[in-house]
């Protein structure tokens, strides 16, 4: 058979576009919006995703962390994590931190203890809100990847009143965030800052604490406030190698279940557990946006469609003498198909370039920039060709039904 | 030359039919026809006497409902739209009361569209198309957009473009329909050259005049082909319309080849 007259239909369809300039503007302008909100949406979507993943890169991977009672893994968890357990009574004791820290394939493990209370500044007697103290050991620093940006870190051989505090409580009871050497007082204790915290933005916090409005005191003081008996709600351990991880976990769970006298009282979970429902729930926001911008794709489709249609009953005649001069259905399917096409396709590039547009300007707003990948542009552009076929093939079979000596007699 | 080679085309009671019971009538009724290769043929007769559904069927736009249709010496009737479409590129040229000629295309583009779909490449098209609108004394006009045309040029790029794949046969649906006299008889002349050349012509038309131009003059009445006359008459008032040395050359020609024929009578 012939060919299939590709180079001849696209030439053809540039003409005919070019005869209705304003009208293929806007049907064009509907896919390029379509497309853009899709591509603005899967490129910081990915944007977040990859902060979240790089988090976890961050964590190492080595991570385990233990926590009282059985938790189940579900998306509520992050969405709205349950503060009962930091005021129940812990089943985790400092038993199980010293054998913690006794395994062999164990870098460190850092025990948190959330005490509760307020802080007043020892000078001016602000009382901030919502601040927390956690009394943990200087193993915290390195597994939960702390940095200090002033002064130093609590450890073994400071003073037990010292204190490390994070960037925005310092600004909230001092309000400088250049506080070192200033004091606080808690429950009648009096402690000196040795150090602040750099500021964090981490999405993930499998701590559930937030250490820009933390004060850390050493697990020996918090121990003071509470009869001498730590009442730790997690320990975070690193292992010495990502491989190893498994492992440690495994032997966690049997040392701890021998020292509860095998009652399943606690939960082991890997760092990239801890993660998994923030990773779900961006990809559930994201698939639910994808959804939506999709809605606005179908709106430029029904345009491409009904514009096609117009474009057929004008040329009725030229579909008539076309067919009479020798071309098939086939050809004429092809003709306005590729006409279809070639609009969905100018769409779905230039809605591919103002979606990258538009999210280079909603970035500057927020803490991560929009990410490029092969996977994004096919999905923009195949997308963009996808609905110029669905919506073109209506029209272009239809142009090919037409009866020839009907569509001559037109306007005679 | 030809009792051996097929005619061009061979009707055998070819029947079509439109509406439904009692409003059914036969646009055609059992039409019997055999055009030979070479012939001008001129089919008369009132309105819907069944001449344009005929050139329709002839130019495989329409399908019969009964009787054979043989185009060169093969049958069309059972072949699928798509076989239907390549015998028109191929085989069919067709002229139109309305010239037909598309807008957004020149001149040159639309005497090259036929081209098209027989798969050839543009330069070639165009080289092929810029020929044969030389041989129309248009090649001035390649370039011009058809509203830039007259009437009877625009005819003649219809024509043109009728031709331009080298059809075994060229039907004209009342090609001056739309023309003024002095441009109906350059159309007309034309046909009568291309007839000249060798090109089988089927014309449908109302206007007695041009029967002078035709080999051959059909009058159809009711769906029937009520007469059908071999035309060395018009051939001697054909000659004394238009003085050309070489009409008289033709008519010669022309005249001799009826006799050998068998007439299709109705």
């Amino acid at each position: 058979m012939t060919s299939l007259l590709i180079f001849e239909h696209v030439q053809n369809a540039y003409y005919s576009l070019r005869s209705t300039k304003l009208r293929t503007f806007l049907t064009v302008l509907g896919v390029t919006i379509g497309v853009a909100s899709i591509t603005t949406i899967l490129s910081l979507a990915g944007g977040v995703t990859k902060l979240v993943s790089s988090q976890i890169d961050d964590l190492g991977g080595n991570i385990a962390i233990i926590r009282p009672a059985v938790a189940s893994k579900s998306l509520n968890d992050y969405t709205s994590p349950s503060t009962a357990g930091v005021f129940t009574t812990s089943t985790l004791t400092e038993k199980d931190l010293r054998d913690i820290e006794a395994i062999d394939s164990v870098a460190a493990a850092a025990p948190l203890m959330v005490l509760n209370g307020s802080l007043k500044a020892a000078t001016s007697g602000t009382k901030p809100a919502n601040s927390t103290i956690v009394a943990t050991t200087p193993a915290l620093q390195t597994i939960a990847h702390l940095t200090v940006r002033d002064g130093q870190f609590i450890d073994s051989v400071t003073d037990q009143f010292t204190t490390v505090i994070g960037s925005q409580l310092s600004i909230d009871l001092f309000g400088t965030d250049q506080s070192i050497g200033q004091t606080f007082m808690f429950r009648g204790q009096t402690f000196r800052i040795i150090g602040i915290l750099d500021r964090i933005d981490h999405p993930i916090n499998y701590n559930n604490i937030d250490f820009d409005h933390t004060a850390i005191i050493s697990l020996e003081t918090g121990k003071g406030f509470n009869q001498g008996i730590a009442q730790i709600q997690q320990i975070n351990v690193s292992a010495q190698s990502i491989h190893e991880l498994p492992q440690v976990m495994t032997t966690i769970n049997k040392q701890l279940l021998a020292n509860h006298q095998g009652e399943k009282d606690f939960t082991v979970m890997s760092g990239k557990e801890v993660a998994e429902p923030t990773s779900q729930f961006f990809k559930a926001v994201t698939a639910v946006m994808t959804a939506i911008a999709a809605i606005s794709l179908v709106v430029g489709g029904i345009g491409i469609m009904n514009i096609m249609l117009v474009g057929v009953a004008e040329r009725t005649r030229e579909i008539g003498l076309r067919k009479a001069v020798g071309a098939s259905n086939a050809n004429i399917v092809w003709q306005f198909l590729i006409e279809a096409l070639i609009m969905s396709l100018i769409g779905g590039v230039l809605g591919y370039i103002g979606g990258y547009l538009i999210a280079f300007i909603i970035s500057t707003a927020l803490p991560f920039d929009p990410i490029f990948t092969w996977q994004i542009a096919a999905i923009a552009i195949g997308v963009a060709v996808m609905v110029g076929a669905i919506f073109g093939l209506y029209p272009a079979i239809r142009a090919a039904r037409k009866d020839p000596i009907e569509s001559l007699r037109q306007y005679h | 030359m030809s009792k051996k080679t097929p005619p061009v085309i061979e009707l055998r009671g070819l029947t079509k039919r439109y509406g439904m019971g009692d409003a059914q009538h036969n646009a055609l009724d059992e039409v019997d026809l055999t055009i030979e290769k070479g012939e001008f043929i001129t089919i008369m007769g009132p309105s819907g006497c069944g001449k344009t559904t005929l050139l329709n069927i002839l130019g495989l736009l329409d399908r019969s409902d009964d009787g054979e249709y043989l185009l060169d010496g093969k049958s069309v009737e059972t072949l699928s739209n798509a076989r239907h479409a390549r015998i028109r590129s191929q085989q069919i040229g067709i002229v139109f009361q309305s010239f037909n000629l598309i807008n957004r295309l020149t001149v040159i583009e639309n005497v090259a569209l036929p081209l098209t779909y027989k798969g050839m490449f543009r330069t070639k098209r165009l080289i092929m198309a810029s020929d044969i609108l030389k041989s129309f004394h248009l090649s001035e006009r390649e370039y011009y957009m058809p509203w830039q045309l007259s009437g009877g040029q625009m005819q003649r790029v219809a024509i043109a473009r009728a031709l331009v794949n080298n059809p075994s046969i060229i039907l004209a649906d009342e090609p001056t329909g739309n023309l003024d006299s002095k441009s109906s008889h350059i159309v007309m002349e034309e046909l009568s050259d291309l007839h000249k050349r060798g090109n089988t012509i089927v014309l449908v038309t109302h206007n007695p005049n041009l029967t002078t131009y035709a080999s051959r003059v059909i009058h159809m009445l009711d769906g029937k082909i009520a007469s059908d006359t071999k035309h060395p008459v018009a051939v001697e008032s054909e000659t004394v319309k238009k003085p050309l040395n070489k009409t008289t050359k033709v008519t010669t020609k022309k005249s001799t080849k009826p006799r050998k024929r068998k007439q299709a009578k109705k």
